[in-house]
């Protein structure tokens, strides 16, 4: 009796703390909720990176430097995310600092991925102004039509993206029988000498938008830009799970008057302009023992042809050829300057193959996901192989080590790259 | 003859047990165990053989037969990251990634013993149909049957006790009778607004020995939602729900 009178004592004065089990808890203060909202994570990177000098891609930005067979590098992030909200408005912001200590020597930037104000008058409205990362496109490793959004990295699919200053909204509607939701986000880019000078020419504000239906229980996006900063395009994108463990999805992008720049091996270049197609094909397959197969096969209307990327490797090692015989590096130079949002972007030629396979909890570890992802040039047959190890069983910690061998020929676009290949060990921290 | 009336008389008096009807016994069920639309909060705790628990905190919301949604809200690693259930379509919107992704209902978001289709479950009458009833002394053991090849477990067996018709065991079957998992449904609390319903439900399976996964209810209550807050539109704004 004096326990039970206890434990009523006890629950008037906690009401608060929810004994579901004696073993399990659950408090109400887990589930308050805050008008304000702080978080995000700490991340230490340190990078070996296996040098290969005779590469064109070392020759051309590191020949004046003699750093013998490895490199190292160390990398520390701070990501930070906030929030406010109050009635129908929010703010929010997410901010990178990055430290970077490399044989380039120091380096720390800190860059506001977004920040903006949003207006959620309706569950079926949403009007945002700021800087926001749009994501448009199904494709995992490429997305072809993700217009306004700066190029993801394949080699890390999952990192977030800066966005760009704009004017954004969100009209969304459902409905009952094979039409389900139809959504349309319309978005203003200006983009001036001071806001948004590296997403196009400036002086022009730009328009985009995305129309979404879910048909059929198949997603379905129809994308266009159009205003000047960039040539016109227009797109179009599809997901759908033919099986439940079997989703397939596809990309289609068209750039009108692309002007793609290039080099012969003699150093003079040339302007080509025309209506480029690009378009994306995918996978993603869930075995019975939780293994995961993603494969995706990406042709890239805008990229540079067998003959044009052995042209501009010829030239970097005839401009090396000069700068060894006579110190003049202007040849590099110029080179360099083509690299630039050039050669230099992320798979610069035309069809790639990608396949990541990776496997949830292996001998009943959990958390714990080791994984290979490939992605091969099929232009010129080179590739690049990871093998990555992922473990989160610990709360709020997270440990990868990944490791990335860069293997191909003469003038190929892996075997041309300064590394031959990166280890890789990053602990991440989140709060 | 005697013996022939005691047959015929045995007969009569079993009709009754079999003409139970379990799709009936099941939409009960259904009911008990949470409003057709509601809004609702849970815990997750995965406890591994060595007894190391990881925790994950969800607010979920549903609509009707075919509509589900949940948000993470804790642990930091996980927070705003959030799952969306339109009958048989699922995705996963994380917010580093920034745009919703499809997934499966055999996967699972949190790892551990529960999978998507544990965590974003629709009603049970929605998914599966009865196939047999038996009556025993507690109430009813319910053979299911998933009504389509997409369902995430093909059979269900599900005990049913008869005083407040609400599930305190259910078997999840591979269409072979293989057993996947097994759930087991305890300390019923009352809610309020006329819910009462085990607040905790725990899972252990032969395919991961030793482990067990744990769901415990703080709060569920009936709500009503529009329908555009179950679209890939909405997820990144499941929180303004709260």
């Amino acid at each position: 009796m004096r326990l039970f009178i206890l434990l009523i004592v006890a629950s008037v004065l906690f009401p608060q703390l929810i004994l579901a089990e004696s073993e399990y808890s659950f408090s109400l203060d887990e589930i308050e909720k805050k008008p304000y909202s702080l978080g995000g994570y700490v991340e230490a990177r340190p990078v070996l990176f296996g040098l290969d000098d005779d590469a064109a891609l070392y020759k051309l930005k590191l020949y004046n430097q003699d750093l013998g067979k490895t490199a190292e590098e160390y990398n520390a992030r701070l990501q930070l995310e906030g929030g406010y909200e109050k009635g129908i408005a929010k703010f929010y912001t997410k901010i990178n600092i990055d430290m970077q200590e490399s044989y380039l020597g120091w380096k720390d930037t800190e860059t506001i991925l977004e920040g903006y104000l949003s207006l959620k008058p309706s569950s079926s409205l949403n009007i945002i102004a700021g800087k926001k990362a749009l994501k448009w496109g199904k494709g995992y490793a490429w997305t072809p039509v993700a217009f306004v959004d700066r190029m993801k990295n394949p080699d890390d699919p999952d990192l977030a993206l800066e966005g760009f200053i704009g004017l954004f909204a969100d009209y969304v509607k459902s409905f009952s029988g094979r039409l389900k939701t139809v959504s349309f986000t319309p978005v203003l880019i200006p983009v001036y000498e001071d806001i948004n000078d590296d997403f196009g020419e400036t002086d022009h504000v730009n328009f985009a938008g995305k129309l979404y239906l879910l048909l059929y229980d198949t997603d379905i996006d129809f994308i266009i830009l159009a205003g000047g900063s960039k040539t016109a395009s227009y797109g179009f994108d599809f997901s759908r799970n033919i099986t439940s463990n079997f989703e397939v999805h596809g990309e289609f992008a068209f750039i009108n008057n692309f002007e793609k720049k290039f080099i012969n091996s003699a150093g003079d270049t040339f302007l080509n302009t025309y209506d480029a197609k690009s378009y994306l094909l995918g996978i993603r397959y869930l075995t019975g023992l939780d293994t995961t197969f993603i494969a995706e096969y990406y042709h890239n209307g805008t990229g540079f042809t067998d003959g044009e990327m052995e042209d501009y490797f010829s030239f970097i090692n005839t401009a090396y050829g000069t700068y060894a015989a006579s110190g003049n590096d202007n040849a590099l130079g110029k080179a360099l300057k083509l690299t630039e949002g050039n050669y230099g972007s992320i798979n610069p030629m035309k069809d790639y193959l990608y396949v990541r396979v990776s496997q949830k909890d292996p001998f009943y570890i959990l958390y714990f996901t080791p994984s290979l992802t490939g992605i091969y040039n099929i232009n010129d047959q080179s590739f690049s192989l990871s093998p990555e190890l992922l473990y989160a069983g610990i709360t709020n910690l997270e440990l990868r080590l990944k490791t990335s061998f860069l293997i191909g020929g003469s003038k190929s676009e892996y075997g041309e790259k300064q590394n031959d290949y990166r280890v890789e060990f990053r602990v991440r921290y989140y709060f | 003859m005697i013996k022939i009336l005691f047959t015929f008389m045995a007969l009569i008096l079993a009709v009754p047990a079999h003409a139970v009807d379990g799709n009936e016994l099941l939409e009960q069920v259904d009911r008990n165990l949470n409003p057709e639309s509601y809004e609702s909060y849970r815990k997750l705790i995965n406890i591994e053989p060595n007894g190391s628990k990881k925790e994950f905190v969800l607010f979920t919301v549903k609509k009707g037969k075919e509509k589900v949604a949940a948000m993470f809200i804790s642990p930091a690693s996980e927070k705003g990251r959030s799952t969306l259930r339109l009958d048989e379509n699922m995705w996963l919107y994380i917010p580093n990634i920034g745009k919703p992704i499809r997934i499966t209902s055999l996967q699972s978001v949190v790892g551990g013993v529960f999978n998507n289709a544990d965590i974003l479950r629709l009603d049970y009458t929605s998914e599966y149909s009865v196939e047999q009833v038996e009556e025993n002394d507690e109430g009813y053991l319910l053979h299911l049957k998933a009504k389509t090849k997409s369902v995430a477990y093909d059979k269900l067996k599900m005990w049913v006790n008869r005083d407040n018709m609400l599930p305190s065991k259910i078997e999840s079957l591979t269409e072979d009778s293989m057993l996947i998992k097994t759930l087991y449904f305890k300390d019923v609390k009352d809610f309020g607004e006329g819910v009462v319903r085990p607040s905790i439900v725990e899972t252990d399976s032969p395919l991961y020995k030793d482990y067990k996964s744990v769901m415990i209810f703080a709060e569920i209550k009936e709500r009503e939602f529009k329908d555009e807050v179950f679209t890939l539109t909405f997820m990144p704004n499941m929180d303004s729900l709260r």
